[in-house]
């Protein structure tokens, strides 16, 4: 590619470029919109394509797709049946989800890091981050969503006096609750906030090597490369498969009786 | 990061997601698996159950066959002792028969000869009164003759 030379020639600047989102509005209405519109593409071909499956399933030998789909299930629903002694009806779906999006949404990451940005280009969009999940706001509005439904089945569960009160009496005992409500208010918010930093630290930084990749001579660029491409196949599956299990794992905890 | 719309609109795109996964995916698959787990269950079923039943079967044909082997057997022991029986039977009254046959054709030739023989003696005695008369016309007493005649006759 013909920017090869300035960008090596600036590559501060050439990094702050393409980690810069395409984003309109001010202040609380500043939207990304491409990481909105990556997102809710790749949902959109998943849920096309779970529609599709979920018309045409037959209890009779499963082909195609929907053989995908129901290993995919019976994956998700082996974890979920671990972590929670009763069944849960919306877990299963929560877990699913949350694998096959961030999946795709990491998988997004594999695509060459100027390709995309390139072409907008070309139509006139200067500026593109292409993974979703190495904007924070899709991070964190999968752990918020996910820490809001964790405090619903604390409430449902224990009721609200029961949700506070073990917030007064772990991890010391009724006798030191100020100390006890700060340290479990802590733990209670580095749920979420793990949850989602996690994720969107391992895409960011990952984003960023395949940038520095990028920056090398085109001769040199193969190896590095392909070799932190293969690398990342792993670290894509793990962090959608690390995002899946800690948020059942969470609910099932919210989902727990006080003890 | 601030808290922006772009957040809010991430997690309404989770929710729905999700919500759509859950209605259009999740629910008619776990039926058609649950459906799918409960033929198959089914079908494993129905066959134990069809292989006890061959087995019932394959016991009961034997039996049965014992049986008719038995009974066959039975029939041809039976059979074989009719037919001897029957045999002997006819070889019993054909012996008879021909015993009887027998009996009454030497009775009826002992009569023939008895009737030839009263017939001969009466003609003897009418053809040698016939001569005497002829012979000894006028001189002999019919009857006396008759009687010196049969007494020779007789002896």
């Amino acid at each position: 590619m013909d920017n090869k030379a300035p960008a090596t020639d600036n590559p501060v600047e050439y990094i702050q470029h393409h980690l810069t989102p395409l984003a309109s509005g001010e202040g609380f209405w500043r939207i990304n919109i491409d990481t909105m519109f990556f997102s809710i593409l790749l949902a959109s071909i998943v849920m096309f394509i779970a529609y599709r499956v979920g018309k045409t399933v037959s209890a009779g030998a499963p082909t195609g797709m929907q053989n995908v789909l129901e290993s995919l299930m019976d994956f998700v629903n082996s974890l979920v049946k671990e972590a929670f002694p009763k069944p849960n009806k919306i877990v299963g779906p929560i877990g699913l989800t949350i694998f096959v999006w961030v999946l795709l949404m990491n998988a997004m990451d594999l695509i060459p890091v100027d390709l995309l940005p390139k072409l907008a280009d070309m139509v006139g969009i200067h500026y593109l981050k292409v993974v979703p999940t190495t904007d924070p706001h899709t991070t964190f509005a999968m752990a918020l969503s996910i820490f809001i439904l964790c405090i619903y089945y604390n409430v449902k569960i224990k009721g609200f006096g029961g949700y506070m009160k073990s917030f007064m009496v772990h991890p010391f005992g009724i006798y030191l609750a100020p100390i006890n409500f700060v340290l479990t208010l802590v733990e209670e918010l580095a749920k979420p906030l793990s949850l989602a930093l996690r994720l969107f630290g391992n895409m960011f930084t990952g984003e960023l090597v395949f940038l520095l990749i990028a920056l090398l001579p085109w001769y040199i660029i193969p190896i590095p490369g392909s070799l932190w491409a293969i690398f990342h196949i792993l670290v894509i599956t793990l962090q959608a498969f690390i995002f899946m299990v800690l948020t059942i794992m969470y609910i099932s905890m919210a989902s727990e009786e006080s003890h | 990061m601030n808290v922006t719309a772009t957040l809010f609109g991430q997690m309404i795109t989770f929710i729905v997601f999700v919500w759509f996964v859950k209605a259009y995916l999740w629910e008619p698959l776990t039926d058609a698996m649950e459906s799918r787990t409960k033929k198959i269950s089914d079908g494993l079923a129905a066959a134990e159950q069809g292989q006890k039943k061959i087995e019932q079967a394959t016991i009961e044909f034997s039996t049965r066959i014992d049986e008719a082997k038995t009974k066959a057997s039975g029939i041809i022991n039976n059979a074989e002792s009719k037919s001897k029986n029957i045999v002997e039977e006819a070889r019993a009254t054909a012996k008879e028969e021909a015993q009887k046959i027998a009996k009454t054709s030497s009775q009826q030739l002992e009569q023939e000869i008895n009737a030839a023989r009263e017939a001969l003696k009466a003609d003897v005695a009418a053809l040698s009164l016939l001569c005497a008369e002829k012979i000894i016309t006028k001189e002999v007493d019919k009857n006396m003759h008759d009687q010196i005649i049969s007494e020779v006759l007789d002896k």
